[in-house]
């Protein structure tokens, strides 16, 4: 028999029974459907992980310090929170928020105290006084580690301030490095524009470099340059929200005049929309300034800067980071730096989001499975109804085969059928899941191997009850009631 | 001319299994038809008068014996060139039509054309001329649930028409009939036997089996009263 003319007979009994095969179908529908959305949420997470980290370079190295808190030595080595050797993976719950501190993002997973206490630490800020401390603090380390006898215990006592010199002097000193910049963040209470009373947000101090390295683009005037810094200007570039909350709109803002720390800052520029970000400065809700500037204004030597290198080679990112150490060590004996890369904590969201997805998978494929009884199900039921049909087909010269294909092909088709039907309807329910806050990438693969899982279970679970069929007995099936 | 054997069965035997004992059905069974003629089987209810057919359409086996069909040795054929035996060599006519109730009139028809392979236009062509024959011309999009009887019956003699064999068989064709559809389709079964068809037909009814050319009695699975009206 022509296979055109099976699928007619297939077309002719399944019109016959078209509640029938609806109903068959369902748990085809709903893993097809299941498919299609897992699908689009792996990828929709996927792209999440990828916009969240858009600021970040892949091979870029945040290099922060942090001073303990514990001023005396009651704790040995291996405590929290001196103690991070080795900290290139850095896990997922390490979100910087920006609310409360006022930090440039730092990969350690420890929350550092810099609350109103460093104030009282050395003030003058600049280089000469940075390095007098560090001898002085050397050679009290150096008094640490006779006492306690371990010379890796770096307790991070000292009061370390990273500086424009460490970073030239790591970017000189480390090879295979393209770029470097340093930022430090800080709150300051800001007016002007709309703003009736002073609001509280955090400004940044970069260099030119920056919006390049963090992958800023702008929608107003230009970022800031090398001269600003160097001319120390009041100066700044506004995120987009804080444009829009300060002056009501980006345009208004551009061109316009803020007062940080009641000193008059004109905006140079304002950025366009970043989104949220998981990890560095939240640039949308910032304000940018020239990182001289700040210092000489805002924060004096009070801050915590964040060094930023990129390595030209993504895959050279260890060696790199043993590099820096090597040049920080050089400069800083006792202290351990936060080196965090960029390309390990994507990963790491990138596999939790691979984990999720896996699991939906693993989800979708029961559905399939448990779709799939159902339809083996119906077609057992319709071989039995259908036994005298199968009889007089056999009779007038049906053979295994046509019989064998008939049966498998409506199970094909229903099964096709039903993840047609799953696929439209996950495109008509994806409005609502994205509406609940799910991010889903809707995609024509997604639709296409939704269909083939359906196919390929119409095919598995049609196959026994048709080839129980072609095995009917004529005179046995013809007689049948 | 004229000697050509269509079925020519010796020593046939068939047996069921009731448990522990063996139920004779047909009890060495010599039977030949010669080409053209149109025979009937005439027997009481429960004598083995379908069980025989079953045997004569390929659709049964046999426990002994030997069955040429048009020459082919039935009982050594494989079940796989069976199905095509059934195709090509015997049209089937049931007691109550067995037409596939989800299908058009036209559909069932052509439906052992397609099963050789042709296409749908020409199997409807090929079958045009025993559609109006039977005077189904006007019913071929209908379904057989739609149809009387007696038309149902012409839509099975039709399909069984349709792939011209070389036998017809039919079983009881006018058992679910009332007198004068039963009439009619008797004529149709005159009229084929007239053009040349082999026909072999059972049936209970002394009467039905005036029709045939030929009657041949079976009681209790034995064949044993040949005579030709
Ligand atoms: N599959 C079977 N298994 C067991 N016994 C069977 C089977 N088929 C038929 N028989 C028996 O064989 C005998 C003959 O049956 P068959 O159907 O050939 O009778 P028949 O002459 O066609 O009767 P009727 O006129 O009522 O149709 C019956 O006694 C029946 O019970
Ligand atoms: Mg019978």
């Amino acid at each position: 028999m022509r296979f055109s003319e099976i699928l007619n007979l297939v077309r002719l009994n399944l019109i016959q029974n078209k509640f029938k095969v609806l109903l068959t179908s369902i748990g085809v529908i709903v893993g097809a459907a299941t498919i299609v959305c897992v699908i689009a949420i792996g990828r929709g997470g996927k792209a999440d992980v990828a916009e969240q980290f858009r600021n970040l370079n892949a091979g870029a190295l945040d290099i922060s310090y942090e001073q303990s808190k514990e001023k005396s030595g009651f704790s040995f080595g291996g405590s929290v929170p001196s103690s991070k050797s080795g900290d290139t993976a850095m896990p997922m719950s390490d979100r910087p928020d920006f609310s409360g501190g006022d930090f440039p993002s730092i990969g350690g997973g420890s929350i550092p105290d810099f609350s109103s206490s460093r104030s009282s630490n050395s003030s003058s800020g600049d280089r000469s006084s940075r390095s007098g401390g560090s001898g002085f603090f050397s050679e009290f380390g150096g008094g640490f580690s006779g006492l306690f006898g371990g010379s890796s215990d770096k307790k991070n006592t000292e009061n370390i301030t990273l500086s424009t010199d460490d970073m030239d002097d790591i970017y000189s000193s480390v090879p295979g490095l393209s770029e470097s910049t340093i930022t430090y963040t800080t709150k300051q209470d800001i007016y002007g524009g709309n703003i009736e009373e002073t609001e509280s947000y955090t400004v940044a101090g970069t260099l030119s470099d920056y919006a390049d390295l963090s992958n800023l683009s702008m929608m107003f005037g230009d970022y800031l340059s090398d001269a600003d810094n160097e001319n120390k200007s009041k100066v700044c570039v506004l995120g987009y929200n804080a444009s829009k909350n300060i002056f009501g709109s980006a345009e208004e803002a551009y061109d316009n005049i803020v007062y940080i720390d009641d000193r008059p800052y004109s905006v140079t520029g304002v950025l366009a929309e970043q989104g949220t970000v998981e990890s560095g400065i939240s640039a949308d809700e910032a304000i940018f300034i020239p990182y001289a500037t700040g210092i000489k204004y805002l924060t004096g030597s009070d801050i915590s800067p964040t060094i930023t290198v990129i390595a030209e080679d993504v895959n050279n990112i260890e060696t790199v980071t043993e590099n820096v150490k090597t040049v920080l060590a050089a400069s800083y004996p006792n202290a351990e730096f936060t080196i965090s890369d960029a390309g390990s904590k994507m990963e790491a969201a990138n596999k939790s989001n691979k984990t999720l997805t896996l699991m939906l998978i693993a989800m979708a494929s029961i559905v399939f499975i448990i779709g799939g009884i159902g339809i083996m199900n119906v077609l057992f039921v319709s071989v039995k109804e259908r036994t005298q049909e199968i009889g007089i087909l056999k009779a007038i010269g049906g053979s295994r085969k046509d019989i064998l294909l008939e049966f498998m092909m409506e199970a094909c088709c229903i099964s096709l059928i039903g993840g047609i039907i799953g696929v439209l309807i996950s495109f008509m329910i994806s409005p609502v899941l994205s509406g609940l806050n799910i991010r889903m990438e809707m995609s024509a693969t997604g639709a296409l191997i939704a269909l083939c899982f359906s196919l390929v279970t119409g095919t598995v679970f049609g196959f026994y009850p048709a080839w129980k069929a072609s095995k009917l007995v004529p005179v046995e099936a013809l007689s049948s009631e | 001319m004229g000697t050509e054997q269509i079925i020519s069965m010796k020593n046939v035997c068939k047996s069921y299994k009731m448990g522990t004992e063996r139920l004779s059905v047909l009890k060495n069974i010599d039977f030949s038809v010669d080409k053209g003629e149109f025979t009937a089987i005439l027997g009481p209810s429960g004598s083995g008068k379908s069980t025989l057919m079953n045997i004569i359409g390929c659709m049964d086996t046999l426990d002994n014996g030997t069955y040429a069909l048009n020459g082919i040795p039935i009982h050594q054929t494989k079940e796989k060139e069976l199905t095509s035996i059934r195709n090509h060599e015997i049209g089937f006519i049931f007691q109550n039509y067995h037409l596939i109730p989800t299908y058009t009139v036209m559909q069932n028809i052509i439906m052992p054309l397609l099963m050789r392979g042709h296409d749908r236009k020409s199997a409807e062509t090929d079958c045009r001329e025993i559609i109006d024959m039977l005077g189904l011309s006007e019913r071929i999009q209908h379904k057989p649930s739609e149809l009387s009887g007696g038309q149902r019956q012409r839509v099975a003699i039709a399909r069984a028409l349709c792939s011209k064999p070389s036998l017809l068989l039919a079983d009881e064709p006018t058992g679910a009939l009332d007198q004068s559809s039963g009439t009619e389709v008797l004529r149709l079964f005159t009229k084929l036997h007239e053009m040349g068809n082999t026909i072999v037909m059972i049936t209970h009814d002394m009467n039905v089996a005036k029709w045939a050319q030929r009657t041949v009695r079976i009681v209790d699975g034995e064949m044993f009263e040949d005579k030709t009206n």
